[in-house]
This record gives C-alpha cells, structure tokens and sequence, in this order.
C-alpha cells in the first residue's frame, strides 16, 4: 500500500523480492546496487545474515523527486526465503506496492518454486492484499546452470497467466535491471492510476525509471 | 483527497535524522573541529534549521545556506535529510571544506549503522510480537474449541440425563396406564360378577324376611291349636329365642350385603370405569372415594382427621385425582404401621387449591429429599412398592399444572403439599 503524504509532499513505495531459499533474491540485490550508480539511491543494507542466508531483510533504497516536488522514497526489500522465517516474511510484505517473485530455476527446485508462490498468495491475503491486484512480476534466475527447466516449459506453465516473466542469472547481473524496470513500471501504472503522478505532479513514466534506473556508465 | 499522513509502516518506518543520529555521537567530531580552529560547527535539517551546534550562539542570519563556509550532505536511504555545516573561523577555506566531508562522512556511517540496527530491532520485535500475537491466537482458538467440546461433552451428558429422565417417567407412565386400565377392567367384572349376586341376596334377603313373618304368625297360630303339647314343643325348640334371633339375623345379612353393594361401588368409583375422561371433580369427594377402598390395607390403629375446605369443582380426571390420593395414604400407611395419625387438609386460596397430607412418620431424610419423586426411587424393601407411587403423583399433579412438595413438619413427619390451579367452574361449588 502505497503511503503517501500530501502534505508534507512525500510519497514511499515499497517493492518486494519474494521466492523460495537462494533462489537469489539478496543476490539480485546485490547486482542492482552494483549496476547502478550511488546517484539517487542509498547504500544496500544487508541486515543480519546467517551462512550468507537472509534472517531478517535485505533494503535497498531509492529517491527521487518529482517536478512537483513530491518526493518518492523507493525501497526495495528482500524477504528470507527460508520456510522457517515465515513470521518475517508476513512482517516484511505489508503494505507492498509491488512484488519480484525470484524462482530458482533448476529442475531440483520447481516444488520449492511452487510452495514459495502459493506461501506468497497467502501470506499476500493475510496482511490484506490480493495477488490479482498487485504488481507482480516473476524471475527465473539461474540460467547458468545446467539441470534447469526449459525456457519454453516455464513460458508454457506462466504466459497464460499474464504475468510477466524474465529469465536471469542475477549472479553474472542479467535479467536483473529487465526484471527491476518492469516492476517498476507496473508499480509506476499501479500508483499513476491513483495518484496521477504524471497529471499531479508532472513525473511520467518516462521520467520515473530514469531517475530510478541510473546506469553506471562502464556497466552500460 | 489523498491524504494518510497517518499511515504508518509497521516495519521500516521512515526515519528523521533527529531518529538516527544523537548529540553523544556528533559532539565528539564536532569538539576535534573547534579544536583545529573551526568557529561554529552545526547539523541542519533539510530547512537548514540547526539541530545540533557547538561554537557560539548563532546570529539569526547565520541560519542560511549562504552563510556557511563549508557544507556536506546528509543522506538517509539516499534522500538528502539535512548537512553538516562549518564556519572555518582560522581555519582555511580549503581545510574547512576538508573538515566539513570528513564529519559528513562519518555522520552519513553512523546514521546508516543506527538505522540499520534501528531495523534490525523493529523487524526482530516485530516478528517476536508477531509469532507472539499469532501463539496467543491459535492458544485462545484452541482454549475455544476445547471449551466447545467440553460444553458438548457436558452437555451430552446432561442430556442423556435428561432423556433417561424422561425415559424412565415415560416407561412410569406407561406402567401405570396399563394398571389403570386392568383395575379398571377388572374393577368393572368383579363389580358386575358381585352386584348381581348380590342384588338378589339383597332383594332375596327382603323377600325372605316376609316369609320369616308369615312363617312365625303360622306357628303362633297353631301353638294355640294345641295349647298343652304345642307349648310343650316350642319351649323344647326355643323358638321364643330363634325367632327373635331370626330378625337379628336376617338384618346383618341385610346390612352385610348392603356393605358389599356399597364397597363395590366405592371400589367402580375409584377406579371411574365409567368415566376416563375430564369432568367436574369433588376432590374432597375423591379423598373420602379413595379412603373408602383402603380401609383393608390401613393400620387398625389409624386416626385420619379430615379438615376439608370448601373447594370449587376441579377440571380433571377424577381417576388420576384417586391414583395421587392412593399413593400418598398408601406411603403414609408404610411411614408408620402403629399410632399413625394423619391429619388431610384441603383449602382453596385465590387461584390455588391445596390439599395436605400430614403425618406423624418419622419425616424424610435428607439425603433422599431430592429423589423422593425419583422415578423407581424406593427406601422399601424389595417387593414393597414399585418405587412408582410418588413418581406417579408426581407427574399426575404436574400434568394439571400443579406442584407437589415434601416437607418435615417441626412435630416430625412428612407433610406432602399439593398445589393445583383451581381450574374448575366456580359455579360449582361442592361440600
Ligand atoms: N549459479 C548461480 N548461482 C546463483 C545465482 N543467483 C544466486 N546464486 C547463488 O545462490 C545462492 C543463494 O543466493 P542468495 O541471493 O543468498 O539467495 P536468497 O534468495 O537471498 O536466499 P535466502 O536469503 O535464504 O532466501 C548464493 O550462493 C548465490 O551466489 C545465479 O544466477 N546463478
Ligand atoms: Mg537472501
């Protein structure tokens, strides 16, 4: 859910990472923050971990400003994708705007992808938000690796759902800019048709992901 | 509008650089400045208010962008929330600008260590209190659903209780329905299978006293044909003293089988063979019917004293009204078997008809109090008394909307009190 506060001009967005135990979501975290540059955003925050395991969160944060002068916090969360951190997971996924599922994309791993995905719907219901409605794009990470499910089975099983979905290797940073840019987006449609960020407050689209998505130049 | 300022992330709440820095952390740096020369050191927030500030006081116009030598951003999460501002004094421009990234920089580390520890601590209690919450949910659904079935289980058993109750007063019923009816059947053949017998005792008898008289004035006739030997002869018969004893005879016959006539009618009365139905009853009537058809079965010894009201006729059955009276003597009888003494009063008051039983038996204990109208309940020995009797009164009583209770009187004995809705047409009244 969106927080927004008109009269001190201030708006936070929330985006969440989701997806079974090291399917790489802190690592998509990761890559994000070393692809693009400290402009516009504030420093990985990587909070406890346990054996390089997420425990509590990853957030890392964006800020922009509008034309209008509203400004826009983005932050960007990772939950822990242990079965185990259930509780953290509910505490982290409230009020999110919009949510990256991460699977990992060895064969090894599709009940874990699924159990994760049906977690989300749930845990999504319990803090208030329906699945249908938020913002939501999927990751197949991993690609690097050999045992994988193939591209077209996963594109077979998720198109007619009409989610999107990227296939990445977050380790070696690509798909992760692709799968960041059209959460954002969708994000960005998601909060427009409420808020009109374009017609209120003169940020377009267009606009928005420039300032969110700042590529460092020897990345580019 | 769009308006939720008062929303409020329950994780990851937005901080103000007031939240994540704190005087302990910046007067240190700020103290090595003016020692090197610096001449004020402040922290503004984004309205360059200053926060915190070492050097003197201020002059208003110092508050402004423009008046500071040196400055360097805060940033929380990237959003610039404030600056550290110098006034280099002796220091150099050069040296100023230096000072000023350095304490920056060290702030911008420690704003970001306190914020995240700040996080660490809110998601830690958060999912602490979560987990918390969600025990304490899933205790009070669990508290719930027990106390659930216990209420089921106890009443399960209450229940089966309560069916068994009725069963057993059913089954009562039922008994006595089937006594009834045999008595009454029975009452009905034997009061035929007598009456008729007895009617022409009765009438015989009557007929017989006529002969008797025509018989007696034939031999007075010729005694005094034959004055010697007919004398002689009727003194050697003596029939002075038979034909006197024959009246006597003949008038006990007479009121025996009177007596027989009248018990048997009692005994149709009581049973009401002739009429099961609702009508009218005298229940002082009723008492006195009852009475009647235990004069065998009474103590020789009993004294019953009868204080009997004026009482409006009653809407029932006059059958049902006798079975109730029948067990109350019938357990009067058993209470006490010599000296019994038992004093019947009858009144109506308002809308109540009462009728007491009073004796002077030894009363009823305590511990039985309770299940004295118990269906089957019996502190006889076995083979006396169903255990049904009271039962029975009990139910007859509450059909009609009437109570009936047991007390100890202060003399001792039991006194069994019998409340019934004076029903009956108040025209009626009957003696
Ligand atoms: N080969 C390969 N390994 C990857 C890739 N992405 C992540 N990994 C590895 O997978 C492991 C787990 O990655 P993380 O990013 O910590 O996983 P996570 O989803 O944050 O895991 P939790 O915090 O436990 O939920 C690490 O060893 C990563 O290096 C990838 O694209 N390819
Ligand atoms: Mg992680």
């Amino acid at each position: 859910m969106i927080e927004f506060d008109e009269w001190e001009k201030r708006m936070v967005l929330k985006l969440v990472y989701y997806g079974p135990a090291m399917s790489g979501k802190t690592t998509n975290l990761l890559m994000l923050h070393d692809l693009l540059q400290q402009e516009g955003r504030g420093d990985l925050m990587v909070l406890d971990t346990k054996d390089d395991r997420t425990i509590y969160f990853d957030l890392l944060p964006f800020f922009l400003v509008a034309p209008s002068g509203l400004r826009i916090k983005l932050k960007v969360y990772t939950v822990p994708g242990q079965v185990k951190h259930d509780a953290t997971r509910k505490a982290v996924l409230q009020r999110a705007d919009g949510v990256a599922f991460i699977a990992d994309s060895q064969v090894s791993e599709t009940s874990n992808n699924f159990n994760s995905f049906q977690n989300l719907e749930k845990n999504l219901g319990f803090v208030g938000l329906d699945i249908e409605q938020v913002p939501l794009v999927v990751q197949f990470n991993k690609r690097d690796l050999d045992r994988i499910v193939a591209e077209e089975e996963i594109r077979r099983v998720w198109d007619p759902s009409g989610i999107p979905v990227f296939m990445s290797s977050a380790l070696y940073g690509t798909g992760v800019l692709e799968t960041f840019v059209h959460l954002a987006d969708r994000t960005y449609a998601y909060v427009d048709s409420r808020y009109g960020l374009a017609e209120n407050h003169g940020l377009d689209k267009q606009m928005f992901l420039a300032q969110l998505v700042r590529r460092k130049t020897d990345h580019a | 509008m769009n308006f939720i300022g008062e929303i409020k992330f329950l994780v990851g709440a937005e901080k103000r650089l007031i939240d994540v820095l704190d005087e302990a952390q910046i007067l240190p740096l700020f103290k090595s400045a003016v020692k090197a020369g610096i001449e004020f050191a402040a922290v503004v927030d984004d309205k360059n208010v200053p926060l915190w500030t070492l050097g003197p006081c201020p002059p208003a116009s110092v508050v402004g962008e423009e008046n500071w030598d040196a400055r360097c951003k805060l940033l929380l999460e990237g959003e610039p929330v404030g600056a550290v501002c110098l006034r280099r004094g002796q220091v150099n421009p050069h040296g100023c600008e230096m000072m000023a990234h350095l304490i920056g920089d060290a702030l911008n580390s420690i704003m970001a260590n306190n914020l995240k520890r700040m996080l660490t601590t809110e998601i830690h209690t958060r999912v602490v209190n979560q987990s918390y919450d969600e025990l304490r949910e899933s205790h009070r659904q669990l508290i719930e659903s027990e106390k659930k079935y216990r209420d089921l289980a106890e009443n399960l058993e209450l229940r089966v209780q309560e069916r068994t109750e009725e069963l057993k007063r059913a089954y009562a019923r039922l008994l006595q329905q089937e006594k009834m009816v045999s008595v009454g059947q029975l009452a009905a053949g034997v009061a035929h299978e007598i009456n008729n017998p007895n009617g022409y005792i009765l009438s015989n008898l009557n007929t017989l006293r006529k002969y008797v008289g025509r018989m007696t004035s034939m031999l007075e006739y010729y005694r005094g044909l034959h004055e010697a030997a007919g004398s002689e002869k009727w003194r050697e018969l003596k029939l002075d003293v038979v034909l006197g004893d024959v009246d006597e005879l003949l008038d006990q016959s007479v009121s025996g089988a009177q007596k027989v006539k009248q018990i048997v009618s009692a005994f149709k009365g009581f049973s009401h063979v002739d009429d099961m139905g609702v009508s009218a009853v005298d229940i002082n009537h009723e008492i006195d019917r009852t009475l009647g058809v235990l004069s065998g079965e009474m103590p020789g010894d009993t004294r019953i004293i009868k204080e009997f009201g004026v009482l409006p006729a009653f809407e029932g059955n006059g059958a049902l009204l006798c079975q109730v009276f029948l067990n109350l003597f019938r357990n009067a009888f058993q209470a006490r078997s010599e000296g019994l003494q038992l004093i019947i009063t009858t009144e109506h008051e308002d809308d109540t008809l009462r009728i007491r039983f009073s004796d002077n038996g030894p009363g009823v204990p305590d511990e039985i109090h309770g299940r004295i109208f118990e269906p089957f309940f019996t502190t006889r020995d076995v083979g006396h008394g169903t255990g049904l009797g009271l039962t029975i009164a009990y139910d007859i009583v509450n059909g009609y909307g009437g109570t009936i209770e047991v007390e100890n009187s202060k003399k001792g004995g039991a006194v069994f009190l019998i409340q019934l809705p004076a029903t009956g047409r108040t025209d009626g009244q009957v003696r």
